[in-house]
């Protein structure tokens, strides 16, 4: 067996320069606690600066001033190695993360496919530098030594363990993988490179060193394997349909989405799970997709019933233009629960779940005239009481009943002929944070029809008596 | 109608740290504006802001109710009001016991606390809604007519079906209900600080804080209008049925001295006049003059008018506790005024030859307790501690508080947190405040910074930051201040846990107990006392000579001209950078030199201007006058140039008239008008009296002028004096006994501007021969070796091996004194060291005697197997000798300095010396050679950057080469324009200016160049060194 690893020395860096059409500006990624802000890495420009990684910040400010800060977002750094983790794949069956900031790949099987090694690294090299990423690439007999190969080389292949061996005797100790305390330990006994190690009887090593060491110094010369995990590639339902011809109605969409759907539900079956939610995507010939997003309450599979659901939501869509091709996209594909129903279903016939039921008026009304109501906890009622996708319980200590439960989108000015007052002023002072401070008496008004309202008078400029809602 | 009387039975002040949003001082003056009968302070469960509360209250004439609020655990929350000294005492003692149950700056009250310490309290009930009678029966059991319902209405959204309710359950309990105010600030302005407070408090940005802030501004002190409007009558007459039942005053605490200082049959007095006389003696052994024993008299008699004798007498305690432990110490600042100190070994100063001021340190119109600080050895004043909470137990002696309070960088860091600013732009605006600085920086500073002063959002955070400047934060323990007393502390004042473990802190801080009148005693800790005391010991030993602070060997010129000389490092005060570069223009000569060279380099004088005008004529270079005769007696001892507070005050009594009183609350006002103003009123009043007195106009305002940059910089002649005294004491050792100096300076590290590879190195060009770590030889602390030749050799200890432990380096000194070591296995197991302890001796290369070098130890210890008791005594199969790389000469090098932070071998800049010549750099020693103006450059290591504040902008940075140090200035432009250079290098090259004047010498950089590459260079193999 042959691997390649692929040492990304600046992933974190790239991932955030990529994005970036400023590769000469000075940029460094902080990271740490916010006590104690640390550099985590610099591009070159800002090393250029005398910024160097570990730094703290302040001490970095003290050196130099103009230079852009961003923060070090591990998630974002874990997508991109999944990423490079599905790239790879195509090139191997056995792909390995096992070490963060690289990728090891067996490439032995690999080569009668993608040519001999020095065309498949010309070809890894293009591809990863089409990607932003700067690496290093190492070919060893086993996967430890490719690793720590590329520490200190590039471009070096070495296709037989003897060769292997010969070129890590020469790598410098601290540079090798060793647990730090050994590595240390060695080096203050004098011993700078591997191959001095290597000379030095292996009875004496073992009694000096924790086994640890003595096992990672044999996998580095394959005498021992690594056991590694290989990467898998994700569970997902992704699938396009091109119609050939531009489609404006509703109806004529219905045939393909269908097919779409019957695959979708082929999968799920496949794969024994069922799907809580995916995307319909409308492309046009220009400008972005119409994007149909279809949620469900429980996971299903059940084609008919996923067609119905999506049928629902298509229909009162309006269409922006017309629509050239389908896709559809499922990432969340939980396992599928089948519903045991007891023999007698003690629901009456007409009821429905209020869950299902909001998912019926959405279908049917549109996601804007289904709304949700969220108590926010904010002193200023027009803050308080907010739409949101899904209801929510706030807490505010106010009295029950003291508030209507529907305010206006906009408070009214209430003419005051006619109203008469209920009980006592309550004074509400407020929000001054976000320059929106509230100073208000309010009161509870009776109107001449008997409207019960909400209604304040503004402390900080005297006006007219303001309208903030009915109760019901 | 007329509005009805009222008074405030619920208000915090912002002694309830991150609630209480208004000082005591604006809560009563706005109490006054509003005709509130008395307001009380109810912070919650505390009294660390009551006595400033007494204060506040008598400065505005509103009656001070004491109180607290306090939530009983699982239980009501109550306001509990004092009515008579019985429940004042109640309220410490359960303050007290719910503060000590808990952690640092929380409470745990204990139902059966409230149970326990109830007398002579008022209890208003805060029920929740709806309340529930069960715990309203139960604390009527408690306070049987003394419970009342609180009322607060905040115009909330039912407050009148509250009211009702609340009436309903007053009813229930045949209680009576009563208005109050939950105030937690003065006026409605104070809101937003208020929500900031709650937020700080509850973690999190205003934004989030929703329902834990308030809805309104209601909890202010409201005018009584709005108050009638709100409330029925008989609520709010009820609190003045209240506040008429509550009359305690803090005036009735008496305080009294412990008693068991004075043996039966003596009063304080006599016991005080008895031991006095004993130990005249001690200190004139040839016999007191008249002169002396007419001061005594006075003295004596002040005290005794004052009835301080028992403070001198509990001073007088605990020092002769040092004494007898041998454990030196030292009184400082105004106590070296007093004769009676001096006698009783409190001061080691003669006042009589240095006429000091005793009004400075006791005087009848401050009436306030004398403040005697002792400095004690750095190492043993853990002892002394120990011993006075022995001798006077835990509850009758604790530490006093320090009142940590809000400085302008920590009210804009916190605000501007609660407003959600981003933590990077949090941290650059706080730095744009300065460390200690108690203002708002102003639109420039921040616009430097990169901040729009007139944005919204930064104006919020600056008003709201300037209002909580000033306010505290939190208290913490004063690190030497105790309270002892008579009776238990906790009758006193409230006690609660430190955050060190086995301390206790009582919740006043120094001023407090001045305004109550109880008495505190500084134990404070200097390392240069743990030093000389090293350096005496070591002179027994080594020299067989006795030598103390006192008999030191008086006015040598050898010591003086050394000092005059500059080589001072490791001295006492005078080692410093600026005093270094005074040392030679001031040539001192005399002990009083030495006082004046103390005083003279600190930020008061500097700012005074009154460096030059002194040193000129110090020099000569320009007359020495006085504005009058009288003046002269005043100023004669400083050539006319006012340095010490002292002077000033004399100046005061001389030319203006003042009475000794008067002038010490000038000093006073001197040394707090930056932060509180207030000099105004003596500014007219010393003009006035010196044109009087027939002074020129001009001489007055500059007089003034001075005192004003004085500020609170200015040393207490005094103090400059005890100073001066260990100033020379070290300086002597230093001169005479320069290896004994080192080692005791070294072992009593850290202190002192300099590392001990500085102070290695100074030995070293001294002479002294220096060895290196031995496990053969060490001890943990470093010891001395004869040389025969009647020199000493100084044995580096086991303690500058980096990251080895002391109770390791006991052990191993155990071990090797029963037996010698056979090998490092013998060592190791024998010692008992971990494999870590092991690495650092190898590495440090202390194994030097039983194994070749550090590769090899480090080989050979690595080997050491711990053994099983079952092959005791069975020799372990004997190994062979691998091969092993030697270190180099450079490897050592940065292997000595990783280990033991200094080197023994050549100097990195010897090693680098011929490549440094190569680019035109010269060595130290070869400036010698150079004159005054001439340019060159240097390199070295840079050993210090400095940017002190009073040098506007100023570099100065400390190159270290082979041969010794110099000073480099970096002016504020080069400086900007090399920063990466300056800030940057561990060896750094400057071309420049030499200046050389008066035996002063420094480098006036025009390049910086940073040459570290070189450093690293010298050994390419060994990257792990850094």
């Amino acid at each position: 067996m042959l691997w390649a690893c692929i040492l990304l020395p600046q992933l974190a860096l790239d991932t955030v320069q990529r994005g970036r059409d400023d590769a000469d500006s000075p940029l460094v990624l902080l990271g740490g606690p916010t006590q104690r802000r640390v550099l985590q890495a610099v591009n070159a420009a800002a090393a250029d600066l005398g910024l160097r990684a570990g730094q703290t910040l302040a001490a970095a400010r003290a050196l130099a001033d103009g230079f852009t800060c961003v923060e070090a977002d591990p998630a974002r750094i874990d997508e991109v190695q999944q990423l490079l983790a599905a790239w790879a794949y195509r090139f191997s069956a056995q792909v390995s993360l096992h070490y963060p900031r690289a990728l090891l790949l067996e490439v032995g099987s690999s080569l009668q496919l993608f040519g001999p090694w020095s065309s498949f690294e010309a070809r890894l090299r293009t591809e990863l530098q089409g990607l932003g990423l700067r690496h290093r690439i190492v070919l060893a007999s086993n996967p430890v030594a490719a690793r720590m190969l590329a520490n200190g080389h590039d471009g070096l292949a070495l296709t037989c363990a003897e060769q292997t061996r010969a070129a890590l005797a020469n790598m410098p100790l601290d540079r090798v993988g060793l647990p730090a305390d050994a590595a240390q330990a060695f080096s203050r006994m004098g011993l700078r490179r591997l191959g001095e190690v290597m000379a030095l009887p292996r009875a004496a090593l073992a009694k000096r060193f924790a086994a640890p060491v003595q096992l990672h110094l044999d996998q580095l010369f394959g005498q021992r394997a690594l056991g590694l995990d290989f990467y898998q590639p994700p569970d997902r339902f992704e699938s396009r349909l091109e119609l050939n011809f531009d489609v404006e109605s509703h109806q004529a969409l219905l045939f393909p989405l269908r097919r779409l759907i019957n695959d979708l539900a082929a999968f799920l079956a496949g794969r024994d799970c069922g799907v809580q939610r995916f995307d319909l995507h409308l492309e046009h010939a220009e400008g972005p997709d119409t994007v149909l997003k279809v949620g469900l309450l429980a996971a299903e599979r059940e084609a008919a019933m996923l067609f119905e659901l999506a049928r629902g939501r298509l229909e009162p869509l309006r269409i922006p233009a017309p629509v050239r091709n389908l896709r559809l996209l499922a990432d969340d594909l939980p396992p599928f629960v089948p519903q045991h129903r007891a023999l007698f279903d003690p629901r009456a016939q007409q009821a429905q779940p209020w869950e299902q039921l909001r998912e019926r008026l959405r279908a049917r009304l549109g996601d804007e005239a289904v709304k949700g109501l969220r108590a926010e906890a904010d002193h200023r009622p027009e803050h308080a009481w907010q739409a949101s996708e899904q209801g929510a319980a706030g807490s505010l200590a106010v009295a029950p009943g003291s508030r209507p439960g529907w305010l206006l989108a906009q408070a009214l000015a209430l003419p005051e002929g006619g109203l008469q007052w209920l009980g006592q002023a309550e004074r509400i002072e407020s929000g001054w944070w976000d320059g929106g401070d509230v100073r208000r008496d309010y009161y509870r008004i009776e109107t001449r029809e008997g409207l019960r309202g909400w209604a304040y008078r503004d402390l900080a400029q005297p006006g007219p008596l303001w309208l903030q809602g009915w109760f019901a | 109608m007329s509005l009805p009387e009222y008074a405030e039975l619920h208000c915090l002040s912002n002694f309830s740290f991150q609630r209480g949003a208004s000082s005591a001082d604006e809560l009563f003056r706005r109490a006054h504006e509003q005709g509130y009968q008395a307001l009380a302070i109810t912070d919650e469960c505390t009294l660390a802001g009551i006595v400033r509360a007494w204060q506040a209250a008598r400065e505005h004439g509103v009656r001070l109710i004491v109180g607290s609020e306090v939530q009983v655990q699982d239980g009501p929350r109550l306001v509990l009001l004092v009515e008579n000294l019985t429940g004042y005492q109640s309220l410490c003692a359960l303050i007290t016991r719910a503060r000590r149950r808990a952690e640092k700056g929380e409470y745990r009250l204990l139902a059966e606390d409230l149970q326990a310490h109830c007398a002579g309290l008022l209890a208003l009930w805060i029920a929740d809604d709806p309340g529930d009678p069960e715990s309203g029966r139960w604390l009527q059991t408690l306070f049987p007519d003394r419970l009342w319902l609180a009322v607060h209405l905040h115009r909330g959204s039912d407050d009148a079906s509250r009211l009702q309710r609340l009436r309903v359950l007053a009813g229930q309990l045949a209680i009576r209900a009563v208005a109050c105010g939950d105030v937690h600030m003065h006026v409605r302005g104070r809101r937003a600080l208020q929500d900031c407070m709650t937020a700080i408090r509850q973690h999190c940005t205003v934004a989030e804080a929703g329902g834990y802030l308030y809805p309104n501004g209601e909890r202010h002190l409201r005018s009584r209008e709005q108050l009638a409007e709100l409330h029925p009558g008989d609520l709010l007459a009820e609190t003045l049925v209240i506040a008429e039942r509550c009359r305690f005053e803090l005036s009735e605490l008496k305080y009294q001295y412990p008693r068991e200082l004075v043996p039966e049959g003596h009063s304080p007095a006599s016991w005080l006049r008895r031991l006095c006389e004993q130990r005249l003696a001690i200190r004139w052994p040839q016999g007191a003059s008249a002169e002396v024993y007419q001061t005594l008299e006075g003295e004596l008699a002040l005290i005794e008018e004052l009835g301080y004798e028992s403070y001198f007498l509990t001073v007088y305690d605990i020092v002769d506790f040092a004494r007898r432990q041998n454990i030196l110490c030292q009184g400082r600042g105004s106590a070296a005024n007093s004769v009676v100190c001096f006698v009783l070994g409190i001061t080691e100063l003669d006042p009589m030859t240095h006429r000091l001021l005793f009004e400075r340190f006791l005087s009848r119109e401050r009436n306030e307790p004398p403040d005697i600080d002792v400095d004690f050895e750095h190492d043993r004043r853990e002892e002394v501690i120990q011993y006075v909470f022995r001798r006077y137990g835990r509850h009758r002696a604790a530490l006093t508080a320090v009142v940590s309070t809000y400085h302008a960088a920590g009210a804009v860091r916190d605000v501007a947190r609660v407003l959600g600013l981003p933590s990077d732009q949090v941290d650059a605006l706080a730095k744009c405040c300065g460390r200690w600085s108690d203002r708002i920086p102003d639109a420039q500073r921040l616009a430097e910074a990169g901040f729009e002063a007139q944005s919204p959002s930064l104006r919020r955070i600056l008003v709201l930051a300037g209002e909580l400047i000033g306010f505290p934060r939190h208290l913490s323990q004063h690190p030497g201040g105790f309270v002892i007393s008579e009776q238990p502390l906790d009758q006193l004042v409230p006690v609660e846990n430190a955050a060190m473990p086995e301390r206790t802190v009582i919740q006043w801080d120094k001023d407090d107990l001045d305004m109550v009148g109880l008495l505190k005693v500084d134990v404070l800790a200097l390392g240069m006392l743990s030093a000389l005391r090293r350096c005496f010991d070591l002179l027994r030993v080594h020299r067989g000579r006795e030598l103390t602070l006192a008999s030191i060997p008086q006015e040598d010129p050898a010591t003086y001209a050394m000092i005059s000389r500059a080589e001072t490092m490791g001295v006492f005060q005078i080692e410093s950078r600026a005093q270094m570069a005074m040392l030679p223009r001031l040539q001192p000569r005399t002990f009083y030199d030495l006082v004046i060279e103390v005083a003279i380099v600190r930020p008061g004088p500097i700012q005074g201007d009154m460096v030059h005008p002194y040193l000129r004529r110090r020099l000569k270079q320009e007359p020495v006058t006085y504005p009058s005769e009288k003046l002269k007696a005043v100023f004669e001892r400083t050539l006319g140039v006012p340095l010490f507070q002292e002077q000033v005050m004399e100046l005061a009594m001389v030319a203006a008239d003042y009475t000794p009183g008067e002038a010490d609350q000038l000093r006073r006002s001197m040394a707090a008008w930056k932060r509180h103003g207030g000099l105004e009123p003596h500014r007219v009043r010393l003009l006035e009296g010196m044109l009087r007195n027939g002074y020129e106009l001009a001489f007055a305002e500059r007089i003034f002028e001075q005192i004003k940059g004085f500020g609170s910089y200015g040393f207490p002649e005094s103090h400059a004096a005890s100073f001066a005294l260990l100033c020379y004491a070290s300086s002597w050792l230093k001169c005479h006994e320069p290896a004994i100096f080192t080692c005791a300076l070294i072992n009593s590290w850290p202190m002192g501007f300099y590392s001990p590879d500085q102070l290695l190195q100074e030995a070293r060009r001294q002479g002294i021969e220096v060895r290196p770590v031995d496990v053969v030889h060490s001890l943990w602390d470093c010891t001395l070796e004869p040389q025969g030749n009647g020199a000493l050799a100084i044995r580096l200890g086991l303690r500058q091996v980096r990251g080895f432990g002391e109770d390791d380096a006991r052990r191993l000194e155990q071990a090797r004194a029963q037996q010698p070591w056979r090998d490092v296995e013998d060592l190791c197991l024998r010692a008992s060291l971990d494999s870590r302890a092991r690495a650092r001796l190898a590495d440090a290369g202390a194994l030097r005697a039983l194994a070749r070098d550090r590769h090899q130890a480090r080989w050979k210890v690595a080997a050491v197997q711990a053994q099983l008791p079952l092959f005791a005594g069975v020799e372990s199969a004997p190994e062979s000798e691998v091969s092993l790389p030697a270190p180099s000469v450079a490897e050592d090098l940065f292997a000595d300095y990783a280990t033991l932070g200094t080197t023994l071998g050549p100097h990195p800049l010897t090693l680098l010396r011929s490549r440094l010549r190569a680019l035109g750099c010269r060595s130290s020693r070869e400036l010698d050679g150079l004159s005054h103006g001439d340019s060159v450059a240097v390199a070295g290591i840079v050993v210090g950057r400095q940017r002190p504040q009073t040098a506007s902008g100023v570099t100065f940075v400390t190159l270290e080469d082979e041969f010794g140090m110099l000073n480099v200035v970096v002016w504020r432009d080069l400086a900007e324009r090399q920063r990466r250079a300056l800030v940057g290098s561990q060896l750094l090259k400057v071309s420049g200016r030499l200046e050389q004047e008066n035996g002063v010498r420094h480098l006036i950089a025009r390049r910086l160049e940073d040459v570290s590459g070189l450093l690293r260079g010298l050994d390419v193999r060994s990257r792990d060194f850094h």
